[in-house]
């Protein structure tokens, strides 16, 4: 039980983490960007084949890879892009998605490459004669320690206000003195930062690293971050906490149903989208063409 | 974007698509087996994105969720002619509930009950969906797609489950595939230039102003993702009678993102477009994957390598959004060069 409750808890800081990258680069160009899967999924190959290096060097290096493609992502493909029909951006990264997914099926195979990434996460540990396993309680610190570093970077520094500022409205924004260019580009490397972050934890968890291995979760967040609330970073964060700790709390109670887990994830996700068309933590609807 | 989409009758604009549809079944359809094939399925997708082309092009609002009528229109349509003993034999079938193993009709009014039931299914679930805008729109037809996936991928009582129900007859004569399109194309291009498609494209271009003239943004929508939603199942019908089988995987993310991106790539806002888009995306893949099999291509051998074509297309797609984000066509429907008097 404790354990179960640990899981939805992790599964859920992992989404809002991945849901906050996505909300990211969508608050400042309103491009849902697809790709994002692709960051992920370099990020964990990344983390894969440089497990030879110290975790900490790895990671750094993870990192820095992981960014470099989001700003070549920006600067090949999306800034030529800025100001066309959101629709169009979108189809655009499901194009880029598609592209980097068989890059890296011809650089690293079809086949899953997998590596043991920070054997010390695994196994699990007891207390008070529960039996959790450390990966859990790593990923919950881990996703706090990095929601809170978000949150300071969001809330108390100058590009957190832009951020914000840009989120609220691009136009206005850039008419107070915002740097487009630059914003845009520095939400694309947040967003490669949290990618790597996202995968360093689903690593620990599943080190099979397939060409598709950001896929399932980019999705989940982006639903997440529709019923959570576009237009803010908050509503993303919480409206992906709500996915991974609902999707954790039906494959633990459907017991053999949860194959349908996802089904009733979506009809959850329609009856919210429903009552509250804007997302959660909208106020008002609002008119947007995507 | 630019205010585009035909309001009249133009003969040039509808016999335009047609006459290049005949010409591309007559001549690339009839050169060899394997490319009678691909102009089959071919067909069958460009069905689909005129489906797609009613709703999304007019309306401007995406929707992933026309891969579920798809799913539907073909499930019916395989459902309703596979042979008894196949349903009742087969070791994919052997948990299917039993009314359904009787179930057999011709293959043609399998298309029409398939376009029905999937119209339906439209009809029902947009008088939900239709309420919503924008993202929220999109997110929402997604999740119509994922749970109608989930479910016939995990419910063996309804269908064949992750396997493949085999025996669904074949429709071998391509000139019945070019027909059943034909018929879509003209009834899309007549909805276009009705005044559904004329108000709905004004809630395209302006969701405040078209309101505030009296047109009821739910109800035009609601129509159009209605009508759409037939035209996708009466797609996914002919698609299984094209490869003899139906399989659930076969109408999840790819397809939705391949037809989507062959309305957009062509122009979302014209008939041209989707038929524009279909035709390059798929010649795109058809000629890279002749070069991966080394096949000279129009007596010209270029030969690439293995597993570079899905590359390719994929950056092909990006490079023609970059290069004309309004589509190929930039949405215009088909008319014959003007020639300037002088």
């Amino acid at each position: 039980m404790v354990q179960s409750i640990l899981d939805a808890i992790s599964l859920g800081g992992l989404y809002s983490l991945a849901a906050l990258g996505l909300g990211l680069v969508f608050g400042v160009m309103r491009l849902v960007n697809f790709a994002h899967a692709e960051l992920i999924t370099i990020a964990a190959y990344t983390l894969v084949l440089t497990t030879q290096f110290p975790l900490v060097v790895s990671l750094l290096f993870t990192i820095i890879v992981t960014v470099f493609v989001a700003l070549v992502m920006e600067f090949s493909v999306y800034r030529r892009l800025r100001g066309v029909n959101p629709a169009v951006m979108l189809i655009a990264s499901f194009g880029l998605s598609t592209v980097l997914q068989r890059v890296y099926e011809l650089m690293f195979g079809a086949l899953p490459r997998s590596a043991v990434v920070a054997p010390f996460l695994r196994g699990d540990f007891k207390i008070a004669g529960l039996s959790i396993t450390i990966s859990s309680v790593i990923t919950i610190v881990l996703t706090i320690a990095i929601l809170l570093a978000m949150g300071y970077l969001i809330e108390r520094t100058s590009l957190g206000l832009q951020l914000r500022a840009a989120s609220a409205d691009f136009k206005t924004a850039r008419l107070l003195g915002v740097r487009s260019n630059r914003l845009i580009s520095a939400a694309f490397g947040l967003s490669g930062v949290l990618a790597a972050c996202v995968a360093l934890i689903l690593v620990i968890q599943n080190p099979q690293i397939s060409p598709y291995y950001g896929l399932n979760i980019t999705i989940l967040s982006l639903v997440g971050i529709v019923i959570g609330g576009i237009a803010s970073l908050r509503g993303a964060a919480l409206g992906g906490f709500i996915v991974g700790v609902v999707l954790s709390a039906l494959n633990t109670l459907l017991g053999n149903g949860r194959v349908y887990a996802y089904s009733w994830l979506f009809i959850l996700v329609l009856v919210i989208l429903l009552v509250r068309p804007g997302g959660l933590l909208s106020k008002g609807t609002e008119l947007e063409r995507v | 974007m630019k205010h585009v989409g035909v309001t009249k009758f133009s003969i040039q604009n509808l016999l335009g698509p047609i006459v290049f549809l005949i010409l591309l079944t007559q001549f690339v359809g009839g050169a060899s087996t394997s490319l009678q094939l691909i102009t089959q399925s071919a067909l069958c997708l460009f069905v689909m994105v005129l489906a797609l082309q009613v709703f999304v092009g007019n309306s401007g609002v995406l929707s992933f969720g026309h891969g579920a009528f798809a799913l539907i229109g073909s499930y019916v349509s395989a459902m309703l002619t596979a042979p008894v003993n196949i349903k009742d034999n087969s070791l994919a079938m052997n948990q299917l509930w039993e009314p359904l193993v009787p179930l057999q009709v011709n293959i043609y009014v399998s298309l029409v009950i398939s376009a029905v039931v999937s119209g339906l299914i439209a009809a029902i679930t947009g008088s939900l969906l239709m309420r919503l805008n924008g993202l929220a729109a999109g997110i929402a037809t997604f999740a119509l797609l994922g749970v109608a996936y989930n479910v016939f991928f995990n419910n063996k009582k309804i269908g064949p489950g992750s396997q493949a129900l085999p025996g669904v007859p074949w429709i071998t004569n391509t000139w019945i595939l070019l027909l059943l399109a034909v018929v879509t194309l003209i009834i899309v291009y007549l909805l276009n230039i009705s005044w559904i498609g004329r108000t709905l494209r004004a809630t395209r271009e302006d969701a405040m102003a078209a309101p505030a003239l009296g047109i009821s943004i739910f109800k035009v929508r609601l129509i159009a993702f209605t009508i759409s939603g037939a035209i996708a199942g009466l797609s996914g019908g002919m698609y299984s009678h094209v490869a003899g089988t139906f399989q659930v995987q076969d109408y999840y993310l790819e397809f939705t993102f391949i037809t989507l991106s062959m309305l957009i790539v062509g122009g979302s806002a014209s008939i041209w477009g989707a038929l524009v888009g279909t035709f390059i995306i798929t010649a795109v893949g058809q000629v890279l994957l002749m070069m991966e099999q080394d096949i000279p291509v129009f007596g010209l051998q270029v030969n690439i390598p293995l597993g570079s074509r899905a590359v390719i297309i994929a950056l092909t797609f990006v490079v023609m959004l970059l290069w004309r984000s309004a589509g190929v066509t930039n949405g215009k429907e088909f008319a014959l060069p003007k020639f300037k008097r002088k």
